[in-house]
């Protein structure tokens, strides 16, 4: 139970979380201040405010943990969100299983981010440093503000409860440590580039000298971003019970949006880099990734997305959150429209049918599909606040417009990597493309034979993923080739080693087009070719799908730590293995769940839910759902390759100084 | 750090996933096989279209799920009356219309394409069209800008001036 030492450590934790405010603004003031009393020394202030801030945090962070790990119930949020017989993991996981945590998870991130900026910037851009130290300060701002007055994880209870409420169920999974936080790590880490942008656009800074930077930032989050989302989905997938992976959730929508807009940034950032193109356009890109991933995380906490009127019920939080998202935007926009264009544009030449053209194609399908995405998930809100009327925008919306803006991203990213930069010749285009376009031909002509029914997105789809596979095998057989001929008697084994690692920068990101090629193929063939049987047996009895023989042997009863379950086990007859669908009940939460049983291998899943039982005690019938999702494990699979590349393009470091004087002038490497 | 999360990321993919239950009683023991042909069981057809009819159907009470995958009661019962209407014979359209009469628009999980939802759908296309019609704006407008013009050359005195600093060094 609740002893006296863990009493006193939360309120030392309360305590350090409104220092921590106090340092933050002045992290944040620090640079202002030096800027009116003409003292610059004194903007260094932020940069050690920034090591306090994340001390302080810490200490706040710890001190709930603490509260989590030794059951201190008379910390509400303990109590809400914990149980005495809740396993340590689910304890600790569930310092972000509810509104406040998250919350404060988020802002813990945010001062860890602030830190390590500070240690990088401390040598490579001390001069910006403090004001950029001092944007990261104004958000810290932002979100202790919200904490502290509005939702505080370290609010007390009396009496102190004997028992917690539970954690929900759903959410007692392995996943929960990994999801969330990699989540956020995402969105907090695209608050580094706007930090970085808005310090440029203050101080006017060049912009070659920043957005190399800004790029490596970049990158570190769409990588968390992107594992948060895949790993997102396979939770979803073997937690949730129907099947899928992604079905467009209000909730998943809001990480996905902020991804689009970071995934065009990062091809954006290289035109820059490369032609000193798109400066303009790359803050503004810049800024919108961040909103959007603050605005995600705001829908997702605000209670807003349920319904337009569980905002009106706490209207204090959602008023606080509302006015923090104008003013973050009001400013940021408002310092882009002011100063957005204090660089004269070096805007180079370019030509239709060049890599930059390409590229800022590439901007205008991503932009409309985080466009799409935000409009889809904002507008029945907007409608009802508006008219009153309510509507759904469910899944059926979303594949109907985002498939086909896919499939036109695949085109592009089937043909981009072939379009050299400046200016292509056309007929050694449509050479290179020769390879890559037949095996598109027949990517489509094998699935309009084979495929029956006739699906369009299948045809269409596996015909682009092979264009892609071939535009990937030209463009590092072209440079192997290039290679051989430079230096004769090079085989192809050690050529390619040497090409890829050569130029690890573009390999690699070659490599994340491949991983997501991968993932397209899963997608394909579990979106489109899943079958699923929904059929009531009894034991003995055997269910056929995909050519998979299912046996129902019959249930057992079975005992977790704070929970029952009722196991069903059922026999893959043609290769032995066993199935344990499982129904659970939690009693504390009185919530049953039901539990998936998967079986895995690379060219299919057997996915089988359990439900409940019907007929008289002597002959019970069990509803037994069973899906055959054909490739899905390509999507983890894909995930894979996808961090595997972007690890590899960031394991390649421009070599220093020569190569930023040279900047943007370099060559083309190939 | 990426190394350390690709690792977690792998060890997760190669666990099972279903290590945490520990048996008690085996209450119902799994049968006798016997050496007969197993009966082989098929989906019921009126089961398969009121799960096609119930994933176009919101769970009103459910964050964003079809009424075929939720396991609320509500959902039940929907379920329930979906069945009972296909048994009296009436079609997937009158049973969508049906729930449309008793909860509105909101139960229908592909938002309709009427007033309502003009600018919904026709968003996404407009936008495409805006801003593709921006891209040709721009990447044309810096196609006919000129070539800028070379750097001057070098005028025979400054050739010289670099030979003398040259040979100094």
């Amino acid at each position: 139970m609740t002893n006296s030492l863990s009493i006193y450590l939360i309120e030392f934790g309360h305590v350090a979380a409104y220092l921590a405010l106090v340092v933050a603004l002045v992290q944040g003031l620090a640079p202002i201040v030096a800027h009116i009393a003409h003292r610059p020394a004194w903007a260094r202030v932020s940069i050690n405010a920034s090591v306090v801030l994340f001390v302080l945090t810490t200490i706040g962070f710890a001190a709930l943990m603490h509260a989590f790990v030794t059951d201190n119930f008379s910390v509400k949020y303990v109590a809400s969100n914990s149980n005495s017989l809740l396993p340590l993991m689910y304890k600790i996981t569930g310092m972000w299983g509810g509104h406040e945590g998250s919350l404060y998870l988020w802002v813990w991130v945010l001062t860890l981010f602030t830190v390590v900026v500070g240690i990088h910037g401390r040598t490579r851009y001390p001069e910006r440093l403090p004001v950029i130290l001092a944007v990261q300060g104004w958000l810290s701002v932002g979100f202790f503000g919200l904490i502290l007055f509005l939702s505080n994880p370290f609010e007390r209870l009396f009496p102190i409860p004997m028992d917690g409420r539970d954690l929900n169920p759903l959410l007692q999974d392995p996943g929960m440590a990994f999801h969330p936080p990699t989540l956020y790590f995402g969105y907090v880490g695209f608050s580094v580039p706007f930090a970085f942008a808005m310090a440029a656009l203050i101080t006017r800074w060049k912009s070659e000298l920043w957005i190399g930077l800004v790029r490596r930032w970049a990158l570190i989050a769409w990588g968390f971003l992107t594992t948060g989302i895949v790993m997102g989905g396979w939770w979803a997938y073997y937690e949730l019970g129907w099947g899928g992976y992604w079905a467009w959730d209000p909730v998943e929508n809001a990480s996905f949006m902020p991804w689009l807009m970071g995934t065009a940034l990062i091809h954006s950032i290289t035109v820059q880099e490369r032609r000193r193109m798109l400066h303009t356009w790359n803050i503004f890109l810049v800024i919108t990734t961040f909103s959007l991933s603050l605005l995600g995380t705001f829908l997702v906490r605000s209670g807003v997305l349920s319904s337009v009127h569980a905002f009106a019920v706490d209207p204090g939080r959602g008023f606080y959150i509302l006015a923090f998202m104008v003013t973050v935007l009001a400013i940021s926009f408002g310092i882009f429209l002011a100063r957005g264009r204090y660089q004269e544009a070096e805007e180079a030449v370019t030509t239709p049918l060049s890599r930059e053209s390409m590229f800022i194609w590439n901007n205008v399908l991503f932009s409309v599909g985080a466009a799409s995405v935000l409009l889809g998930t904002l507008y029945p809100l907007a409608l009802e606040a508006l008219t009153g009327a309510k509507i759904t925008v469910g899944a059926p919306y979303f594949n109907k417009v985002m498939v086909p803006v896919f499939l036109i991203i695949m085109l592009l990213m089937a043909i981009a990597p072939l379009v050299p930069w400046r200016k292509a010749n056309p007929d050694r285009l449509l050479s290179r493309l020769l390879i890559p376009v037949t095996l598109g031909v027949t990517g489509v002509v094998l699935m309009l034979i084979v495929v029956r029914p006739l699906q369009w997105t299948a045809v269409v789809g596996v015909g682009l993923v092979a264009f892609v596979l071939g535009t990937l095998l030209t463009d590092l057989l072209r440079a192997v080739r290039q290679r051989q001929a430079q230096h004769p008697g090079l085989g192809l084994a050690l050529g390619t080693l040497r090409t890829v690692l050569g130029n690890r920068r573009h390999y690699g990101g070659m490599l994340v087009h491949f991983g997501i090629a991968v993932i397209a193929i899963g997608m394909l063939g579990s979106g489109l070719f899943r079958l699923e049987k929904s059929v009531v047996m009894t034991p003995g009895e055997v269910v056929e799908i995909g050519g998979e023989r299912l046996r129902f042997d019959g249930i057992v009863q079975a005992q977790g730590p704070n929970y029952t379950a009722t196991q069903g086990r059922l026999t893959l007859l043609d290769s032995g293995r066993v199935l344990s669908p499982e129904q659970r009940h939690y009693p504390v939460q009185q919530m049953p769940t039901t539990e998936a049983a998967i079986d895995s291998t690379l060219a299919r899943d057997v996915y089988v839910v359990m439900n409940e039982p019907s007929g008289t005690e002597a002959q019970r019938r069990w509803a037994i759902h069973v899906y055959f999702n054909p490739l899905v494990q390509l999507i983890w699979l894909g995930g894979v390759f996808v961090l595997g590349g972007l690890g590899m393009t960031l394991s390649f470091r421009v070599r220093k100084r020569a190569a930023a004087e040279a900047g943007a002038a370099l060559p083309a490497n190939r | 750090m990426r190394r350390m999360i690709f690792t977690v990321l792998l060890l997760l993919l190669s666990t099972p996933l279903h290590a945490r239950t520990t048996e008690t009683d085996a209450q119902v023991s799994p049968p006798p096989v016997t050496g007969s042909a197993p009966v082989v069981v098929t989906e019921d057809p009126l089961q398969r279209r009121m799960l096609e009819i119930a994933g176009d159907l919101r769970c009103t009470v459910c964050q964003n799920q079809p009424v075929a995958e939720s396991n609320s009661d509500l959902a039940k019962d929907m379920r329930a009356l979906i069945r009972e209407q296909l048994e009296a014979g009436r079609s997937r359209q009158e049973i969508m219309d049906y729930f449309v009469e008793r909860y509105g628009d909101y139960v229908l999980l592909k938002p309709p394409y009427d007033r309502s939802g003009t600018l919904l759908w026709a968003g996404p296309p407009a936008l495409l069209l805006l801003l593709a019609g921006l891209a040709v704006y721009f990447i044309r407008r810096h196609t006919h800008q000129p070539t800028p013009t070379p750097a001057p050359q070098l005028t025979p005195e400054d050739q010289a001036r670099i030979r003398a600093a040259r040979k100094q060094d």
